[in-house]
């Protein structure tokens, strides 16, 4: 196996060293297939892209995908030792680099058996089954990873460990890595997918090796699932451990669905204040999110003062949509009775005097021909509301259903729409129609009962 | 900013759905009732206000937030109808109470204040704290938004 390795690695071509025809396709699909995923796997493509000039990493992963059954047969059953537990995650890191493994398997490649169990869609969604199938290709991709791992090449190593603590200086490729640096500042959220690792690993050279890894903040192809938010969850508690207490971190079980927390140096190690750690830093955690919110809290310190400044803060809103409410009562009231009045006059504050009196004589005009006949039948759609800014904003039929009963409205809002005043202008023409349909209610009940039970059966 | 955040999502729709929900439930109330009239001016008040914050219940999210879902099930009880929710697994609320057992370990403050916040946030009474904070932080969103609407809203009717 190893000889096929390292002869492999010694082919070298400009496009990725393709071992087999059914490889090659794969990997010129990934390439080319690559559009649809989230950014790091992105990342990942650029990366790859980038260190097609560097033929051994390609030639020798190519190979280890390539690589025939006697791995697989380490994979298939459960771990056997230290050794294959590197190969697996080794693997499983690999396996998850965008999706190209996946393809390779689906091409009938002899190596992608091992894949195959965990790659068995084409889809997106694969991720999520990689997660619940085999816990060994949890792995999020980390091309460094896969990087180092061809460099040295040996998977019997079981001084893998020590080696993989300077990616960096082995590095010779220093395009590559200002990749994966641009890749880090872009996606600094997706630090914690690099350290789930088994929890056989020794804990203290894993420890090292996964803070080498959030240091390169590798962007790994990020699956939405609730492991993953799990773990960037416990994220920002691991690494602010990891900055404080050195050693110490949190090691997530990818086989359950619960946190690990481990103790931190010089406290309690009672079960009951772990858990009662963690939820204090959720709870902090969101106390900045609510500090944020609400405006005027960044003077105040401590939490007590801050709660106190957020309760304050909702009832005086909650008091406000009181008020505003009575006012707006008050003001319908006066609507009652005089409909006309305010659809000529109050809606424009912004609007010219001329444009506003052929309006107003426009809806005077259209007024009995509306009540008049049927809405339906004789109103057309005027083209350019389509253009208007409130009909992006309602996107339901029924309402432009209503809004094409009055056609004189677009108008109106065509001339609102030249007046720049974004919310006012918009929301007052959605007023126009509210009221313009209430009034037609009013006057022409018999055809109009449609249209509101049409408006509450989409509520 | 909590957009970017992706731990808590807090997102809220933009100000046109939610004048959109707003101003349909504003014309419903004017067809309910065009003959009756209600008198009193009170009447018309609270129906303003409870339009308002069903419509922004909906607009915010409709069952998928706690706080919204607790929101239109009190509105609906109070109308004697029946809301519909899509399934979902339902926290048990006699969870407060076994953790409130240990209430002497749980920064009495931060409880005490949480009290009061549940209160007042609607559906509040079955959160844990953490739960509640982040139905707050959406909440108070959503309640900016709304407040904004109507503010337009009455000043654009005001206006003569």
């Amino acid at each position: 196996m190893e000889n096929e390795l390292f002869m492999n690695a010694g082919a070298s071509s400009h496009p990725p060293v393709m071992t087999s025809p059914s490889s090659s396709s794969a990997m010129h699909n990934w390439v080319s297939m690559e559009t649809q995923s989230v950014d790091p796997s992105l990342g990942c493509n650029l990366f790859w892209e980038k260190s097609t000039e560097q033929s051994i990493f390609h030639s020798a992963l190519s190979s280890l995908v390539s690589s025939p059954t006697p791995s697989n047969s380490n994979f298939s059953g459960g771990g056997v030792g230290g050794e294959n537990l590197m190969i697996r995650e080794l693997i499983g890191k690999l396996g998850n680099i965008g999706d190209i493994y996946g393809t390779l398997a689906s091409n009938g490649n002899v190596s992608g058996s091992c894949y195959a169990t965990p790659m068995s869609s084409p889809t997106p969604g694969r991720m999520m089954v990689t997660k619940t199938t085999t816990p060994i290709t949890e792995f999020s991709g980390d091309p460094g990873f896969a990087e180092r791992a061809a460099r040295f090449s040996c998977f019997g190593s079981r001084s893998f460990n020590g080696r993989t603590n300077s990616p960096f200086p082995i590095n010779e490729q220093p395009v590559a890595t200002n990749e994966k640096m641009s890749r880090i500042s872009s996606s600094p959220a997706l630090k914690p997918l690099v350290s789930r690792v088994p929890t056989g690993e020794s804990s203290g050279e894993f420890s090292r090796k996964r803070k080498a890894k959030s240091k390169q903040n590798s962007p790994s192809t990020v699956s939405p699932s609730k492991e993953i938010e799990e773990k960037e969850d416990s994220d920002p508690k691991r690494c602010k451990k990891s900055e404080e207490n050195g050693d110490k971190t949190k090691s997530i079980d990818p086989y359950k669905d619960y946190i690990h927390v481990r103790a931190r140096r010089g406290q309690a190690t009672d079960s009951h204040s772990l858990a009662e750690r963690v939820r204090r830093e959720k709870i902090s955690e969101r106390m900045k999110l609510l500090q944020d919110l609400v405006p005027g809290c960044n003077k105040v310190t401590g939490k007590a003062l801050m709660l106190d400044e957020i309760i304050n803060y909702v009832q005086s809103l909650q008091r406000q949509v009181e008020f505003l409410s009575m006012k707006l009562s008050s003001v319908n009231t006066r609507l009652d009775f005089n409909m006309d009045a305010l659809l000529s006059k109050d809606i424009f504050p912004s609007s010219n005097n001329l444009m506003h009196h052929q309006q107003v004589l426009q809806l005077d005009s259209s007024a009995p021909t509306l009540l008049g006949d049927h809405h339906k039948n004789n109103l057309q759609l005027n083209p350019d509301i389509s253009s208007n800014n409130i009909i992006n904003h309602l996107e339901t039929s029924e309402t432009r259903s209503f809004i094409s009963h009055l056609p004189t409205l677009a108008h109106f809002t065509d001339s609102i729409s030249q007046y720049s005043i974004f919310s006012e202008d918009d929301l007052t023409s959605i007023i126009h129609m509210g009221f313009a349909q209430n009034r037609l209610h009013e006057l022409n009940h018999g055809s109009s009962n449609q249209v509101p039970s049409h408006m509450k059966a989409e509520l | 900013m909590a957009s970017a955040d992706k731990l808590i999502n807090t997102d809220v729709p933009e100000k046109d759905v939610f004048a959109l929900h707003f101003l349909q439930s504003l014309s419903n109330l004017r067809t309910q009732s065009p003959l009756n009239s209600p008198n009193k001016s009170i009447d018309r008040v609270r129906k303003i206000k409870k339009a308002a914050y069903v419509s922004m219940a909906r607009a915010a999210g409709g069952t998928s937030r706690l706080w919204s879902r607790a929101l239109l099930r009190r509105a609906a009880k109070d109308d004697n109808k029946s809301v519909r929710f899509s399934r979902r697994k339902r926290k048990v609320t006699w969870k407060i109470s076994s953790k409130r057992k240990r209430s002497n370990q749980r920064a009495p403050v931060v409880e005490e204040a949480a009290e009061r916040l549940r209160n007042l946030v609607p559906g509040g009474g079955g959160m844990e704290t953490s739960k509640l904070m982040e139905e707050t932080a959406h909440y108070i969103k959503c309640l900016s938004m709304q407040v904004k609407v109507m503010q337009c809203l009455v000043d654009g009717l005001s206006q003569k």
